[in-house]
């Protein structure tokens, strides 16, 4: 067996194949987190994606489970992090030792190597210590020292944090925000989920029983399926269009970047595999923009004051951008006119 | 104060203005001084309440009093205290004066001479008037209703010229009202504050600002089009009326050759006639009158610069009775009544056709008046079309010997007919002609005889057409002319010899007679001379030679110059109606052209097959409108057909999923054909649901599009199905490497249109049938593209025009 590349992680399945594999994975994930079958799906989706996902909600809705059922359901290398204030970036990446024996620095890797990361907390760490993931979670790779270590694919980081909690919690910088593929909310679980979740948890802890359905090489050929479904130029236009949107509109102070448009489309296609698909339709766009989008952006003062929220700013782009075609034809707008004449992008079209 | 005190004498010239269009009603301006004289009083009282400051009620009174003292002044009865107080013989003086107001009215056609009574209403109408837009504009600030006042003087020319006013009194009178609106929103401006521009300089009033500048451009283009338009729309200005009164006689040539439209353009232009060869029965008269004269239709007894003309006709209903010429009988005269009616073929004019002098009408109807004093019967509301009445009739036969006993007249109105344009060879050849003669009848006898074949003269149609003083010369000179000339010629010549003359339009009494019937036809069109005789009346004479016109007849007052035996020469056309309809080249058949000019016979074609074409028109128009209202039903038709076209084709096995790895989108021909067809198919279905009014939104998915169809036009199994897989088919099409092929679209978009108009209105199903609002969109959408290309064009102009503009340099130096 080769050793797999970022590049070319695997070979590409079939699409039943597919759709069995990650469906028992998502079986897997909701023995544990119960009712949650649109949140599971996105965080398996962000994985497929290549991504990094970051789960922000309230203390006790299932943050960490989420995280470390998905972990566990893959037979791969895990490691947690919890985030406290006095964590230090080479708890993070790595450290270099001096081995008496050898006479020589020995670098010890730090919890960053492993296919999966588990961050708990991570607006708990202080940033220094939260800037030390920058580079492995974009670049996928380790600096200490000078050195540089390759991580292994799959690589993705799951993180949490509480959004409530102001006191002794550092924000997510940017820089930081913008490498998490998605930012999704656990939302609380409805009244049945909930008693099921009594009548199981009360005995024994179902993530204790988990077992692993997949493993890292299964995962890197699911990825190689994602990559390979089509996204027409129509959809990637769309895309593009929703990413600029976000750039130009007037609450938003600073926009969605290029970055984002990339994994935006990543994970559209990974949502289009899972739904069985081997395009990606606007619909997937859609979808996604709230999670994909609103993490990154920063409104303006006024609509912070307004108490906009990010996510429903996005929502309205979504909602007001035209869809671009990829031919030309009658712009039939029965709704009432003004709102969408100020876009720059060409809604007919090339 | 000053503002208003402004506006007030605003007011008062605004009203003399709009009073501009009076000038049409009045021989003399004498009404124009007194109207100036009345209102500047009023004003002054207004002006002189106000400075008092005087309540409302207060200057209403005063000016009310100024006026009736101002017209105590002017209409004086001769009992008033110092002549300024009126007392109460004046306020009888001026009942009696509206009581002659009424009869002047009726006794008088425009334009009127100075009557007391005319100008007394006048006066009083327009001080009213005054006082009403004093009121309104200062008193209740409303300049706008100042409009109503002025409205209805104009209405007076307007109810008396029955179908048009000369446009320039019009602009005048609506540059007065635009005046009063223009100062009135000044001052407002001016109360409200100072206008200054960004540096702090005071902008003067009259300064031009944009808004001001609309508005003006408002004000012209408004007057404009009222002036303009008439004239573009058929039928408000092609009245007989109004051109004869108009133009007058002479100008009335090539001019109005064609477009009579089943008028009879009574002064013809010769060129015209030559080319009508065909004859039209016109009328068809039954009388119990053994050898009728002429049949009169209308009478020009004006002379102006061009010639004759004839006026508006004034008079009263005939079913309120008609004047009887026998109450002041004379030795001379004989008098027979006869009875006769008419019926219509094929003849559209505002003039009823009847003999001379008509004592009594049936079935003519309260739209048919009579004109005493030109005795024709006329109608401002109805034309003669398809008409059939019967009348009495008083011939009046006069024995020459009678007729030399009566003296000149002396009546002013009918002096007024003796007046023609100096012309020097007239006037020399009548003296000659009256030298000696001392009662009125031997001078119009000299005359009448002087149109003689051994005086050289000769029937043509060869000739031009007008009347006026050159031309009558002319033909004198020439001695070839047809009836026009003879009458018009004949006319003149008498008025120049100081008796009272008029030309009279009619037929002769035709060639084709079947017992007491009648029949003409338009070659029976003539014109002839009238000339008045103190305590006879009207006493017709043709100077027309007898064999140029067919059915000519003479009287024995008047007989033929050229026949020994006057007998012989009436009789002879009449009886010989073999010559009329056969010989083409003969000398009876060539005067038939006189009067066929294109107007009469051409007019007379149309309004012929009146009957029948009409309701052709009609069918035809309303067949049109059909069309018309079809075509947007038609166009989506054909879109729907052209679409479906794209959309049926034979069934391909749908192709699996699978393409996992295949990166590069696979391009066939069928997957190219199934991709239009999916976009046909969705296009159609799209235009559907703009028709079924479900709305569109193009930030939507075709899937959710497809699923928003099926929930909110409540579709069920079958259209719900095939709008989704409509979508889906779309969807594929749009975004997939492949796109759904086999697919039964349109069945689909069958079904899924069913399923709409099974949930829709019946409004809606109809309104989606006939006028798809796809269609409409579409044009709407065509339409504002098209428009926008166009103003941006224009801006582009302009602003390359603008650069020569000399007040961009000013602009610039200022800044």
């Amino acid at each position: 067996m080769t050793t797999p590349t970022w590049d070319e992680p695997g070979g590409p399945m079939q699409l039943d194949e597919f759709r069995v594999a990650t469906e028992a994975i998502m079986a897997n994930i909701e023995h544990v987190i119960e009712g949650k079958h649109a949140t599971v799906r996105l965080a398996l989706a962000v994985m497929l994606a290549e991504g990094h996902l970051l789960i922000e909600d309230v203390p006790g809705v299932g943050k960490t489970k989420l995280a470390k059922a998905l972990a566990r359901s893959i037979d791969c290398s895990v490691r947690r992090i919890q985030f406290t204030p006095d964590l230090l970036p080479s708890d993070v990446t790595g450290v270099s030792v001096y081995n008496q024996e050898q006479r020589d620095f020995e670098f010890k890797p730090g919890a960053v190597f492993a296919n999966l990361v588990v961050g708990d907390e991570i607006n708990r760490a202080s940033p220094k210590t939260q800037s030390a993931l920058l580079e492995c979670m974009e670049e996928r790779q380790v600096t200490v020292d000078g050195t540089t270590y390759e991580l292994q694919p799959p690589f993705m980081v799951i993180a949490t944090q509480n959004p409530i909690e102001m006191e002794g919690t550092y924000p997510l910088p940017e820089a930081q925000r913008d490498r998490f593929t998605a930012r999704i909310a656990m939302g609380y679980p409805d009244p049945r989920a909930e008693l099921a979740m009594l009548g199981g948890h009360g005995a024994v802890d179902p993530l204790n029983a988990l077992r692993a359905v997949a493993d890292a090489a299964m995962v890197r050929r699911l990825i190689a399926t994602v990559r390979a479904v089509h996204a027409a130029d129509a959809v990637q236009q769309y895309a593009i269009a929703l990413v600029t949107a976000t750039r130009e509109a007037p609450e938003i102070r600073l926009g969605a970047s290029p970055r984002s448009t990339l994994q935006l489309v990543r994970t559209a296609k990974a949502v289009a595999a899972l739904e069985g698909r081997d395009y990606v339709l606007p619909d997937d766009l859609q979808a996604l923009a709230v999670p994909v989008l609103a993490h990154r952006i920063i409104p303006t003062t006024d609509a912070q004051l307004n108490r906009r929220t990010t996510d429903a700013i996005v929502a309205e782009i979504v909602h007001r951008l035209p869809l671009p075609h990829d031919r030309a034809r009658s712009p039939y707008d029965t709704r009432q006119a003004g709102d969408n004449r100020g876009n720059t992008y060409d809604t007919r079209g090339r | 104060m000053t503002g208003r005190r402004r506006l007030g004498l605003v007011a008062a010239t605004a009203t003399l203005l709009a009073a501009a269009p009076l000038s049409v009603i009045f021989d003399s301006w004498v009404w124009l001084m007194q109207c100036i004289l009345a209102v500047g009083l009023v004003a002054g009282a207004a002006v002189l309440t106000r400075t008092l400051r005087i309540p409302g009620w207060g200057q209403a009174l005063a000016m009310v009093l100024t006026l009736l003292l101002v017209l105590t002044w002017m209409f004086p009865s001769g009992d008033e205290i110092l002549g300024l107080i009126p007392g109460p013989d004046t306020f009888e003086h001026f009942g009696q004066l509206f009581g002659q107001a009424g009869e002047d009215t009726r006794n008088y056609g425009v334009p009127v001479p100075d009557r007391d009574a005319l100008q007394f209403i006048t006066v009083l109408g327009v001080g009213g008037c005054a006082i009403a837009v004093d009121l309104l504009t200062v008193g209740m600030r409303k300049p706008a209703l100042a409009g109503l006042p002025m409205l209805a003087i104009y209405s007076v020319p307007v109810a008396i010229f029955v179908d048009s006013v000369p446009a320039v009194p019009f602009i005048v009178g609506a540059i007065g009202f635009l005046w009063l609106l223009v100062a009135d929103n000044v001052d407002r401006v001016r109360r409200f504050g100072r206008r200054f521009t960004g540096d702090g300089r005071d902008v003067d009033v009259w300064e031009p600002s944009p808004l001001a500048a609309a508005g003006r451009r408002l004000a012209a283009v408004g007057v404009a089009a009222a002036v303009l338009l008439p004239l573009v729309v058929p039928g408000l200005t092609t009245g007989l009326l109004s051109r004869l009164t108009q133009v007058g006689t002479g100008g009335a040539g090539s001019g109005f050759g064609g477009g009579g439209n089943g008028r009879v353009n009574l002064f013809s232009s010769l060129s015209g006639s030559l080319t009508q060869s065909e004859t039209k029965d016109m009328i068809q008269v039954t009388t119990n009158e053994e050898d009728p004269f002429y049949l009169r239709l209308a009478v020009a007894d004006v002379v102006n610069a061009q010639g004759f003309a004839n006026r508006t006709p004034t008079g009263q209903q005939v079913t309120r009775g008609l004047p009887d010429p026998r109450q002041t009988r004379r030795p001379g005269v004989q008098f027979a009544e006869y009875k006769a009616s008419v019926k219509i073929l094929d003849l559209t004019m505002a003039f009823a056709p009847i003999y001379s002098t008509p004592v009594a009408t049936d079935e003519l109807g309260a739209a048919w008046n009579f004109d005493p004093n030109t005795q024709v019967v006329f109608s401002t509301r109805t034309t003669t079309r398809d008409k059939e009445y019967s009348f009495d009739y008083v011939r009046a036969n006069y024995r020459p010997e009678a007729l030399r006993e009566s003296q000149p007249v002396t009546d002013d109105t009918l002096r007024a007919l003796t007046t023609v344009p100096k012309d020097a060879v007239v006037e020399q050849l009548v003296a000659g002609l009256i030298k000696g003669k001392e009662t009125d009848y031997d001078k119009v006898m000299a005359i009448y005889n002087h149109f003689s074949r051994d005086n050289g003269f000769t029937y043509n149609l060869q000739t031009t057409s007008g009347t006026s003083g050159s031309e009558i010369a002319a033909f004198l000179q020439n001695k070839a002319g047809y009836c026009q000339q003879y009458a018009a010629a004949m006319a003149w010549m008498v008025r120049q010899a100081g008796i009272p003359a008029r030309v009279a339009f009619g037929f002769t009494r035709g060639g084709d007679r079947d017992g007491n019937t009648w029949t003409i036809t338009n070659r029976n069109a003539h014109a002839w001379t009238e000339v008045y005789f103190d305590g006879f009346g009207w006493v017709p004479f043709d100077a027309t030679p007898v064999s140029g016109v067919v059915g000519s007849t003479r009287s024995a007052w008047a007989p033929d110059v050229d026949a020994p035996d006057p007998v012989e020469s009436s009789s002879t056309t009449p009886t010989a109606p073999n010559a009329t309809s056969s010989g083409g080249a003969t000398d009876l058949e060539r005067p038939d052209r006189n009067f066929d000019d294109p107007a009469l016979a051409g007019g007379g074609g149309t309004g012929s097959s009146g009957g029948s074409t009409t309701a052709l028109w009609i069918v035809g128009i309303a067949a049109l409108l059909i069309a018309l209202l079809l075509v947007p039903a038609l166009r989506r038709s054909l879109t729907r057909r052209r679409r479906h076209a794209a959309t049926v084709k034979e069934l391909q096995p749908v192709t699996p999923l699978a393409a996992t790895g295949a990166t590069d989108i696979t391009v066939t021909t069928e997957t190219t054909q199934a991709r239009a067809d999916a976009h046909a198919a969705w296009d159609e279905l799209i235009d559907t649901m703009i028709d079924y009014r479900v709305p569109i939104d193009p930030t939507e998915t075709p899937r959710v599009t497809a699923q928003r169809l099926v929930r909110e036009a409540e579709l069920e199994s079958q259209p719900a199905e095939s709008a989704t897989l409509l979508g889906r088919a779309e969807e594929r099409a749009r975004y997939a490497r492949r796109p759904l092929q086999g697919g039964e679209l349109t069945e689909a978009l069958t079904h899924v249109r069913k399923g709409l108009s099974r949930s829709a209105t019946r409004r809606t199903r109809l309104v989606a049938t006939l006028m798809p609002p796809s269609v409409m969109l579409r044009w709407r959408l065509a339409t504002g593209d098209a428009s926008a290309v166009a103003m941006g064009f224009f801006s582009r102009i302009r602003e390359s025009l603008v650069r020569f503009s000399p007040r961009r340099l000013l602009a610039s130096r200022a800044r």
